[in-house]
């Protein structure tokens, strides 16, 4: 990934200024800001607040979704901040406690309309006809610029990631005021707290897709969970652990760490261990599927269960149900001779605890249990 | 979250597999390389060709091993587990049993396939990181973190300044030192020729990053692998599988060694000697192999067998102990296959 880095592009600006730079006054706002009136010198009114402001090139589209929304809320509550969004034909005033204000068209600061004050920034106004974020600029309660970031031709950033690494860069110390100067020493960290911020929050950039590959497919799927047959509908991208906790509600699977390698996800699927968080839901379409949900009954419990308790084999319980369902596998599976056999075999379920010695002892308390059950019980069906 | 693909299921025709010529395409088998490091972001793939049915196709021996004249013949979609406690293997190709039994847990053992396995990618944390921006691997042309970085789990031998990422398969280790041949199915020659097959010795399957460490092997898009086939040897048998990791199960070997011997007559008249843990590739030293053969299979013999295999090593200041370790291990799976009845 390359990590952006602010840059000062300088278009050509015709009967304009050069543009505002980091600790320059910013090009004047009122009128902009509802409630603020024309008249006074220049820079922000009122001035008890910080203005952040974000130019796109237009298209509603480019605006955040809920959960973007309510995280740029949290992140201008941090700045004491209120944004601007300004596109060449519309203006949006976010406060941090107040809904999104859309005003149509845009009203016109002192010194012309939108795209003149697009050329103040630095952005060229001819550039202003795509979508997407041009650049973010932090007003301080004086009119004075604190943050500039004009976004390059290639980068994507959202509105959400720049005004995290607006917030963060914000936030940085003003160390070091010996030597450079200080406006140096601004820019410098500003620059560097954009960086580290992008470069982690940047996921990279979607891929481009083709119109015929769009991600709202969605799949029909049969899932035979514990002896019942269940329909779903759910995206391609949806693990068999999500479908079975989030769409049918089946929260005993555990989500560890959902990259197959702390076992918390075990369950059965046609009489074989495997981890839910690395199957998909449409991988398991018409699978035979046994969670610790359908190990047994609050009446019956299944052997590995009872043994589970009877032996104390748990603390917090959070792995439990993966670790009865690996269990359960195991035993199905016959390759345990001894406790060292248990302990290789067991070593894809992560204890947290460190209930290890009680596990092992359960299981073989339970091999015994199962193996005079006979096959009749539920999920010990071996594999084929 | 994993971002967003389409779907597609292979049932029957296994030529819709070869597919994966349109751009953005990957087969999905076990998943367990592939969905994790979409998870991870670190593969995005916009179509994802599920392949998992063709197990129980008819046609093919997709999902089944299969005892031939010639050997052994592995079909692409055999489960890690089913392999390794396949009767044959245990008692024919241990090295084969014991690698898989060495890797993953149990739960991916079931799911992972043998050619999945074959395109496992490398554990290591730079190119699984995304957050990490020199990755020549992941984006080529970026540079590589781990040539000053944190280099404990990296390669010692076949990297380049490019990339020391090692190749994490047990399996492949072993198949190197069983000879393994990996059957390919895609479109050659001339348009309209139709469909044909090809065979990779497995030591040929796999690339040395040089100056292109995002080509990890010979094949490419319109390709899938079809099966395995270990031919029968004389040293299959006599064969084990060592690995050194830092815990006692469930981890990636630092160090591991597959090795195969034929002896008569009181000397080595075939040997196989395979590292893991070390290398860019699953690696084979034929340079090893040599110092081996021809003589009594002596302790003395098998430590300077060690030490040949691991003379063109080229550590980083942070996994420089990986050269004693790797050596012991070889010693030490040596020492096991001359035990071997």
């Amino acid at each position: 990934m390359v990590v952006a880095t602010s840059r000062n592009i300088e278009p050509e600006i015709r009967g304009a200024a050069l543009p505002a730079q980091v600790g320059e006054r910013a090009p004047s706002l009122i009128g902009l800001l509802p409630g603020t009136r024309a008249g006074h010198d220049d820079g922000l009114e009122p001035s008890d607040s910080p203005t952040v402001v974000a130019l796109f090139g237009g298209g509603e589209a480019s605006f955040a979704g809920d959960r973007e929304r309510e995280a740029i809320r949290a992140e201008l509550r941090a700045l004491g901040a209120v944004l601007l969004a300004l596109s060449p034909d519309l203006l949006w005033v976010f406060r941090p406690d107040d809904e999104w204000q859309r005003l149509e068209p845009a009203p016109c600061p002192p010194d012309g309309g939108p795209p003149a004050l697009f050329g103040q920034f630095g952005i060229a106004p001819e550039g202003a006809g795509g979508p997407g974020l041009l650049g973010l600029f932090v007003v301080d309660a004086g009119g004075t610029v604190r943050f500039a970031h004009r976004v390059g031709p290639v980068e994507r950033i959202t509105l959400r990631t720049a005004v995290e690494a607006a917030r963060r860069a914000m936030s940085l110390p003003l160390c070091g005021r010996t030597g450079a100067s200080r406006r140096e020493f601004l820019l410098a960290s500003l620059l560097t707290g954009f960086a580290l911020a992008v470069a982690e929050a940047c996921t990279p950039p979607p891929p481009v897709r083709d119109a015929g590959s769009l991600p709202q497919d969605q799949l029909d799927l049969t899932l035979e969970i514990n002896g019942q047959r269940h329909g779903l509908r759910v995206e391609p991208r949806v693990s068999l652990l999500d479908a079975l906790r989030e769409d049918l509600g089946l929260t005993g699977t555990k989500k560890g760490c959902d990259h197959g390698q702390c076992g918390a996800c075990t369950v059965l699927i046609d009489g074989r261990r495997v981890l839910s968080c690395l199957t998909l839901a449409a991988m398991a379409d018409g699978a035979k599927i046994t969670t610790i949900e359908g190990l047994g009954s609050d009446e019956a419990l299944h052997p590995m269960q009872a043994a589970f308790i009877a032996e104390d084999a748990l603390q917090c319980g959070y792995c439990t149900p993966g670790q009865i369902m690996s269990a359960v596998g195991l035993v199905a599976e016959g390759h345990a001779k001894d406790d060292d056999d248990i302990r290789e075999l067991m070593s894809g379920n992560i204890c947290r605890c460190g209930a290890y010695p009680n596990i092992v002892t359960a299981i073989r308390r339970a091999q015994k249990d199962m193996h005079g059950a006979g096959p009749a019980s539920p999920g010990a069906k071996g594999p084929a | 979250m994993t971002a967003p693909f389409s779907y597609v299921r292979v049932t029957d025709d296994a030529d819709a597999a070869l597919d994966t010529a349109t751009p953005g395409s990957q087969l999905l088998a076990g998943g367990t390389t592939l969905l994790d490091l979409m998870r991870l972001g670190v593969m995005s793939p916009t179509r994802l060709l599920d392949i998992n049915r063709l197990a129980s196709s008819s046609a093919a021996p997709w999902g089944r091993v299969e005892e031939t004249e010639k050997g052994l013949s592995i079909g692409a979609l055999v489960r890690n587990s089913d392999l390794a406690y396949h009767p044959v293997v245990r008692s024919r190709f241990p090295v084969l049993s014991q690698a898989l039994l060495s890797g993953a847990s149990p739960q991916l053992r079931n799911m992972a396939t043998t050619a999945g396995n074959l395109m496992q990618r490398t554990r290591c944390a730079y190119f699984r990181d995304v957050g990490v921006a020199a990755c020549n691997k992941r984006n080529p042309g970026s540079g590589c973190a781990a040539w000053d970085g944190f280099a404990r789990q990296h390669a010692i031998l076949g990297g380049s300044r490019d990339c020391i990422a090692v190749h994490p398969s047990d399996m492949c280790v072993a198949m190197v030192a069983l000879d393994a041949v990996v059957h390919v199915r895609g479109h050659y020659g001339a348009a309209g020729e139709g469909i044909t097959e090809r065979e990779i010795p497995i030591a040929d399957f796999h690339l040395l990053p040089g100056s292109t460490p995002a080509r990890e092997t010979t094949i490419g898009p319109g390709e899938l692998i079809t099966r395995v086939t270990l031919p029968a040897t004389p040293f299959a048998a006599r064969s084990a599988y060592v690995k050194a990791r830092d815990r006692a199960s469930y981890a990636f070997a630092l160090a591991s060694a597959g090795v195969a011997l034929h002896v008569d007559g009181g000397k080595i008249r075939a040997a196989r000697v395979a590292l893991g843990g070390v290398a860019t590739k699953p690696w084979r030293s034929r340079e090893a192999e040599q110092v081996l053969e021809g003589h009594p299979p002596t302790d003395d013999l098998f430590e300077r067998a060690a030490a040949t295999a691991l003379a063109t090593a080229q550590p980083r200041p942070s996994n420089r102990f990986k050269v004693p370790l790797a050596k012991a291990t070889v010693v030490r799976a040596l020492t096991r296959a001359r035990e071997v009845a």
